[in-house]
């Protein structure tokens, strides 16, 4: 049983601690349930997630669209339009990574710029296009991303909605910073519509497994 | 919800602002206003046009005037979250009395009446665009503008009712 909790989750030292303190806990009937329960509570990672490395992300998210960071102006010469998932994910390599709120600390500070100081490296990886998502409305993404300065680099989208984090089942409650339901700080590499990596953050305050060096050794 | 009316209460409710150290904190309304003078307005979003370039600066230019005219707060209420305010209110460095309060949820907004559904503009639920004045939680004027206009619900218009 251990063998089969080691290879469901991948753990270090410290996690492998906890999990042998988890499972001398359990005893009686339903024990292989109970401790992967137990152990996946203990470490609070997810047990149901929707979308995983094989997931077609356009299939996972029907009828959803985007919005793309735009000026009001901008908004209003294209009619307001929206860009389905298939325009941004058919016969593409694409890097894309979703992060709680436009002008939040973490965000800001950490999330953004790993990926806008990596792009020489994604781009001679071969990838069409690193794209940043999250809760927000597409005005306040592009005042964001031009802020960053990161718009030459990335394309920034708009989920004001949450509709594509909620198809995909990546989204938490961050009620308690008065954020509202947002996206989980995460990213993946997809590979035209297809999942070939994806990693979640436990704690959307992290950027352990979702920044730019994590998932460049993926690609 | 029917919208605020003059002669009415207005509703207590929970707004959201970033503090000296970036925390997010929360203030109620009637303890903003009891007892005082105050003007609510509110905007469809930030770092929109209207907003950013005619609402709030007129607002802020005209913020010592209704100061002298008695008004005790000037208060700018979006539905937008709290490090989005705060982001939007510091394009504004030339600001010194207008306070910005977040309305993340809509709740505030719903409970005046004054919703506006701009799911179509990639917005969602927003505030439509307003005035108020009120005295001691009392609405004394309401100015609520139709959808994209820009007359009514100006610093200038609630001027001429001080």
């Amino acid at each position: 049983m251990g063998m089969l909790l080691c290879c469901l989750f991948p753990l270090d030292s410290i996690e492998w601690e906890n999990l042998v303190m988890a499972s001398a806990t359990v005893n009686g009937g339903g024990c292989r349930l109970r401790v992967i329960r137990s152990v996946s509570a203990a470490l609070g990672r997810r047990f149901y997630a929707k979308v995983a490395t094989g997931t077609d992300i356009v299939s996972a998210a029907p009828n959803v669209s985007l919005q793309k960071a735009r000026t009001w102006d901008e908004g209003v010469a294209s009619k307001f339009s929206t860009t389905p998932l298939k325009h941004i994910f058919k016969d593409k390599k694409v890097v894309i990574f979703g992060l709680p709120g436009a002008y939040t600390g973490v965000c800001s500070n950490k999330h953004v710029p790993s990926y806008k100081e990596n792009i020489d490296k994604f781009k001679a990886k071969g990838i069409d296009s690193v794209i940043c998502v999250a809760v927000n409305d597409p005005y306040t993404m592009n005042a964001w991303a031009e802020k960053l300065q990161a718009k030459e680099a990335i394309d920034f989208y708009g989920d004001f909605d949450g509709s594509f984090h909620k198809s995909l089942d990546l989204v938490t409650d961050l009620s308690g910073a008065l954020l509202g339901t947002r996206s989980e700080r995460w990213s993946a590499y997809v590979v035209d519509g297809k999942i070939k990596a994806l990693n979640v953050e436990e704690a959307p305050s992290d950027v352990k497994v979702s920044g730019a060096d994590t998932i460049l050794g993926q690609i | 919800m029917a919208p605020i009316a003059v002669g009415s209460v207005i509703p207590d409710g929970t707004l959201a602002y970033l503090d000296d150290d970036n925390k997010p904190q929360t203030v109620s309304i009637h303890s903003l206003a009891a007892g005082k003078k105050v003007i609510i307005f509110g905007v469809p979003g930030a770092f929109t046009p209207t907003c950013s370039l005619k609402h709030v600066p007129g607002f802020i230019e005209r913020a010592e005037e209704l100061k002298g005219k008695g008004v005790d707060e000037i208060i700018c209420i979006s539905v937008n979250d709290p490090f989005v305010m705060n982001s939007w209110a510091k394009t504004f460095p030339e600001n010194k009395h207008v306070k910005f309060l977040a309305d993340g949820a809509a709740k505030y907004t719903n409970a005046l009446g004054l919703e506006l559904d701009l799911s179509d503009k990639g917005l969602g639920v927003r505030s439509k665009r307003f005035a108020l004045l009120v005295e001691d939680l009392k609405v004394k004027v309401a100015n609520v503008e139709s959808a994209g206009e820009f007359t009514i619900s100006s610093a200038e218009e609630i001027i001429k009712a001080l």
